[in-house]
This record gives C-alpha cells, structure tokens and sequence, in this order.
C-alpha cells in the first residue's frame, strides 16, 4: 500500500516544478522565454573567443614591429594582452547591448534576472569575472602546464570538467558565474503579428448561401484542434508549387469530410466552398469556445469532457 | 469588416493594435540606441506601454484562442520586459563605485575569512621554517624545482647574496608579463577557484605556499641572510603574499556558503556570498599587479636595504589604509 501511494506523490513533485522556459517579471504576468541550450551558447563563446584573440594577435603584431617584446616573452605578453582585451570586453559588450556580446548577439541569446527582477550592472561584471575563473584560467593553465607537475595538471583539468559539469546538471543551463550572479541565458523571441483569420473578411457572393453552425455541433472540439485548423488556414495563404497543389485539394477535402462526420454537418461542401467552409467554421468554433472559456469552462482539447470527469474523480 | 460583426477577442486585438505596433517600435529602437539615447517622451511611452502590453497578454490568455495573437503579444511583451529592465549604470561609475565604496566595504565585511587566509599560511611558513632546521632536506620537499631559480641548501652562501642584490637580465614590459604570470599568481588564482570546492583546497594550497615561505625563509636566516632576504620580498613580497591571503579569504567565504547555506538553499547562498567574495578576488588581482610592477621594476632599481623595506612596507601601509578608512560615510 506504502510504495503505491509514494510513487505518484513523488511524480507529482516533479511535474509540479515550474517550467524552466518560464520568467516571471515584477508585473506578474508570466513570460514564456526559452533556455538557451549548452551547444548555443559554446557556439557563441566561441564567437566571442575568436574575436579577441584575432585583437590580441593584432596588438601583438604592432608591438613586437615596434620592437617592444623578445621571443622570451612574446607568450608571456601575448597571455597578457589576450587577457587585458577579453575581461572588459566582456563587461563592456554585456553592459552596453543589454546582456549581450557580439556572439551572444549573432546567437540570438541573451542575459536575463533569473527571478524576473531588473538585470543589475552588478550581475553581469560577477558573471563575466566568474568565467575567468572557471573556464579561462584553469584552460590557460592547462596549456601552459608540463608534465613536471602533474597535480596541477590534475588539478586544472578536474577544475574545467566539474565547471562543464554544473550547466549541463541544472535545468536553466546555468554555470556557477550564472548561480552567483544570479542570472540566466535566453533565447530572444521575435515578435511577428499576423492577421486575425477571424478578422478578414470572407469573400461572399450573392448566390452562394450563408455557412452557420448550430451550438451542439461546436461542442466536439477544444483549441488545439482549433489552433491547429488556424496552423492550416494560414498556410493556403502561400503560393503552393505546381505539384503540391493537388496533393492540398485531397488534404483539405479529407480534413472537410472529417469535421463534417464528426459534427454532423448534414449539407454536402461543394469543391468551391472547401475553404469557405473552413473558414466558417473556424470563426464558429472559436467564437463558441472563447465564450465557453469565459464561462470558466476551458477546452484544452477535443477530450476534455473525460479529463473533466477525471477531474471530479480525483477531487 | 464591421466592428459589431467581429468576435469579442478580435474586436480586443483591433482596438489595441496600434498600441503595440508603436511598442514594437520603441523596442526596436532601444534595442538599436540604447535608451539613454532615447527622447524622453519615447522612454515614458516605453514604459507605459509595456505594462499595457503586459495586461493585454494577461487579458488575452484569458479570452483569446487566436495563437498567432498570443505568440506575437508573448513575444512582444518579452523583448519589451527586457528593454525595460535593461542595466542602467554606466562602466565608469561602476570602477568609481567598485574603488570608493564597495571593495573596502566588502574588505572588512569579509575580515574573519582574511584573517584565516593569513593565519593559514602563517602556520604553513612557521611549520615550513621549523622542519627547515630539524632537516634540511625538507626544502627540497616543499620547493618545486624551477621556483628557487637555484637555490637551495646546497648553493653557497655568495651565491644566495647575489640573487638578492644581484641585476637580473629581465626587466621591463616583458617581466612585468613573466612575472604576472608566476607562481604566486597561478597560487591566488587556483586558492579563490578552488575555495568553492568546500574550503579545503584553499586551506591546503595556502598552507603549502607558507611551507615554501618558511622553508625559503630558513635557508637564508641559516646562512646570515635573513634581513637581506627579507627587504628582498618585502619590496614586492607585502602586496602578493597578502594577495594570496586575500584571493584565499574569498574562496573561503565561497566553500562555506556550500558547506553551511544556513536557511538558504546553496545555490542561493552562493549567490549572496558571490557579492563580497568577487569583490575580494578583484583586490586579490589588483593587488597581484602591483606586486608584479613592483617585482619588475622596483627591486631590480633598488638595491638599498633599508629603501626595500620602506617601499615594501609603505605599499603594504597604503593597501590596509584604502581598506580600512575607504568608503566611511561622513557623519
């Protein structure tokens, strides 16, 4: 009896947890703002690598024209020069573009406050000094260790694994410069506004009828299945290629025919009306159900009666 | 299309749209100036705009089913959030900051873990000084070959003096680099990264380092030597030993906010503890640097005894003074 009752309680626990791609700003209207992944965000710090080092290699071109370095130094001077360039960099490029570099900025990605509060200038000079730490030096070090001292190879090597371990381990891809400061990295959504289908103005002639749907043939749908009829809606407004377009006709007759059975649709959709019918429809249903949601009554999807009833049972 | 023909959620998105194609705007041009370039009267719409854009969303989510609405209004209301709550100080006042106020205030915030930096390798150089003289073979122990340059207990004593008042071939921009990058750097840099592994690494390498210290230290006092090389580390010595002690207090500070977070969760407690221990690490470098233009510079220039110890200890003065009359408020 124990372990039956455990082990849903335990699921549950997990499910409950907010979804990481989910910002909550001090307005209180939650934000949906994706993760960005580990692989993007090498892509970017590779970017970011590159630039400067192609900085640091033209400065040290410059200074050893103007006879100011030796072959005994040029790696101590270069190590140096690569260093004065990257850390303000950091700080300055995040500061200046909003918690952006050039990288981050051709990624698409992005700094933002874990908990939704302003991002601070604070958050990101701790984040941008804390990747020295984890992962600049102990790589510098790396490669300028030998054999001769093998436990600071061990050391360092250990140092970058475990600093590679701790995003890949949390569920906002945080490093530990990201923990400490606070922060996390986004992908930056883009906002495009198409037309309302409900909006447009259906092209009616005077010789074809009125399309109209009666209450009880609205009730066999929920808005994924509305949504995803508005997917397809807004796809005819594309040009198809010459082959395709068969192949659309046979979709949209199938999809006509299904909804037809479905809702009991007595009256038969001539070829011509197809996307009338759809669009008709669509109007319908979403009108219906957006008045049923303001009622309290929301329909995820076409089986929501039953996930009412398991409601109710669990309850 | 009439307005009294169209559906509630689309007579909602019809009467707002203007709105948020001008948000759009305003975010497109922040995004691209940066809004302390922006007139004034955009910033307010900006701001005013967005939280209208946030009750829309709100309102949508609740009575609209049109996914092309929510996603755009998402969107929107996402990149607008994040112009709003951009960073709004500049770098320059952030450096002012960081010297006037905030790093000796975090100095002696964090004096407990500093003080156990420092006693950490008092003990080591004590511990290394006394097995010195039980058995000399322990300096070669704690010593890695390539750090005493040649030294050790088999060199003469003439030898020893002139490394200590002797002219090196290296000077310059080029030791500054060589030098920045040595031993104790490499130390300073491991005992602050290390301290967030639970404290113990930071502790062990800061003992080690002492061990070399006091080990050093032995060899010379062995030999008549031990006021010479005194001013000889003094001069740079001060600043970078107290470096390490300093870069070994924030790693600290660190490794204890994982092994007791207290009420917080760890990550949380890291987060606090970051404030100051970042704050300690930025001295730490600072203090690095100096000790390497001192190392690179000053003791090659100076051969004076008696000036050794006065520069050496004159800098160690000036560093206590920022930390501990820096960033008083004025009664």
């Amino acid at each position: 009896m124990i372990p039956r009752l455990m082990i849903p309680r335990f699921r549950r626990k997990k499910k409950d947890r907010p979804s990481p791609d989910i910002l909550m700003p001090p307005e209180g209207v939650a934000l949906t703002l994706p993760v960005a992944g580990v692989g993007v965000r090498l892509a970017a710090q590779i970017t970011d690598v590159l630039i400067t080092t192609i900085a640091a290699i033209c400065l040290l071109v410059l200074l050893s024209a103007l006879n100011l370095t030796t072959p005994r130094t040029i790696f101590a001077i270069g190590a140096l020069l690569f260093f004065v360039i990257r850390v303000p960099y950091y700080v300055i490029a995040e500061l200046g573009w909003n918690g952006q570099t050039l990288g981050k900025r051709l990624m698409k990605i992005k700094v933002v406050s874990h908990d939704g509060g302003p991002l601070t200038a604070h958050a990101l000079v701790l984040r941008n000094l804390m990747k020295e730490a984890e992962i600049f030096l102990p790589a510098t070090l790396l490669l300028t260790l030998d054999t001769a001292t093998p436990f600071a190879s061990i050391a360092s090597l250990a140092w970058i694994t475990m600093g590679l371990m701790v995003p890949i381990l949390n569920r906002y891809r945080r490093r530990l410069g990201d923990i400490m400061a606070g922060t996390h990295v986004i992908h930056l959504p883009v906002p495009v506004l198409l037309k309302d289908l409900a909006a447009e103005t259906p092209v009616v002639t005077e010789d074809r009828k009125k399309i109209t749907f009666l209450s009880h043939q609205l009730d066999h749908y929920g808005a994924f299945e509305l949504q995803t009829l508005e997917t397809l809606l807004r796809a005819q407004g594309q040009r198809p290629t010459a082959g395709a377009e068969q192949q659309r006709q046979a979709t949209i007759e199938t999809i006509v025919e299904k909804i037809r059975k479905k809702i009991g649709y007595a009256d038969p959709v001539p070829p011509a009306d197809r996307l009338r019918f759809l669009q008709a429809f669509y109007n319908a249903q979403r009108e219906h159900l957006e008045q049923r949601q303001l009622f309290g009554d929301r329909r995820e999807n076409k089986h929501y009666a039953q996930s009412d009833e398991e409601n109710r049972a669990g309850n | 299309m009439d307005n009294q023909d169209l559906m509630r959620s689309a007579r909602f998105r019809k009467e707002r749209e203007a709105d948020w194609r001008r948000l759009e705007g305003l975010v497109l041009q922040a995004e691209g100036k940066g809004l302390q370039r922006m007139d004034f009267a955009d910033t307010r719409d900006l701001a005013s705009l967005y939280r209208q854009a946030t009750t829309s969303l709100a309102i949508a989510r609740e009575i609209s089913l049109d996914k092309a609405l929510l996603g755009y209004l998402e969107a929107l209301t996402a990149r607008a959030y994040l112009c709003v709550y951009a960073p709004q100080e500049r770098v320059g006042g952030l450096v002012e900051r960081f010297f006037t106020v905030s790093a000796p205030q975090a100095m002696r915030r964090s004096w407990p873990y500093i003080l156990l930096g420092f006693v950490c390798m008092a003990l080591g150089a004590l511990t290394g000084y006394l097995l010195y003289f039980e058995n000399n073979d322990w300096f070669y122990v704690f010593t890695p070959s390539g750090l005493g340059g040649g030294r050790g207990p088999d060199a003469t004593t003439d030898s020893l003096r002139s490394v200590i008042y002797g002219g090196s071939e290296k000077s310059g921009f080029g030791a500054f680099a060589t030098y920045l990058f040595s031993h104790n750097t490499r130390i300073a840099i491991f005992v602050f990264g290390l301290g967030v592994f639970a404290c113990a690494p930071a502790i062990l390498l800061t003992f080690y380092n002492g061990l070399i210290l006091g080990a050093f230290l032995a060899l010379h006092v062995d030999r008549g030597l031990g006021v010479d090389l005194a001013g000889w580390l003094s001069i740079h010595g001060v600043t970078e030993i107290s470096a390490i002690c300093i870069a070994c207090g924030g790693g600290l500070q660190l490794g204890m906010a994982v092994l007791f977070p207290g009420d917080r969760s760890r990550s949380d407690a890291l987060h606090h503890a970051g404030r100051d221990a970042v704050k300690l690490a930025l001295v730490a470098a600072l203090m690095l640097v100096a000790a390497a233009f001192l190392e690179a510079f000053a003791r090659q220039m100076v051969q004076d005894l008696t000036a050794r110890f006065v520069i050496g200890w004159g800098v160690g003065a000036l560093w206590l003074a920022w930390f501990v009359f820096g960033g008083r408020r004025r009664r």
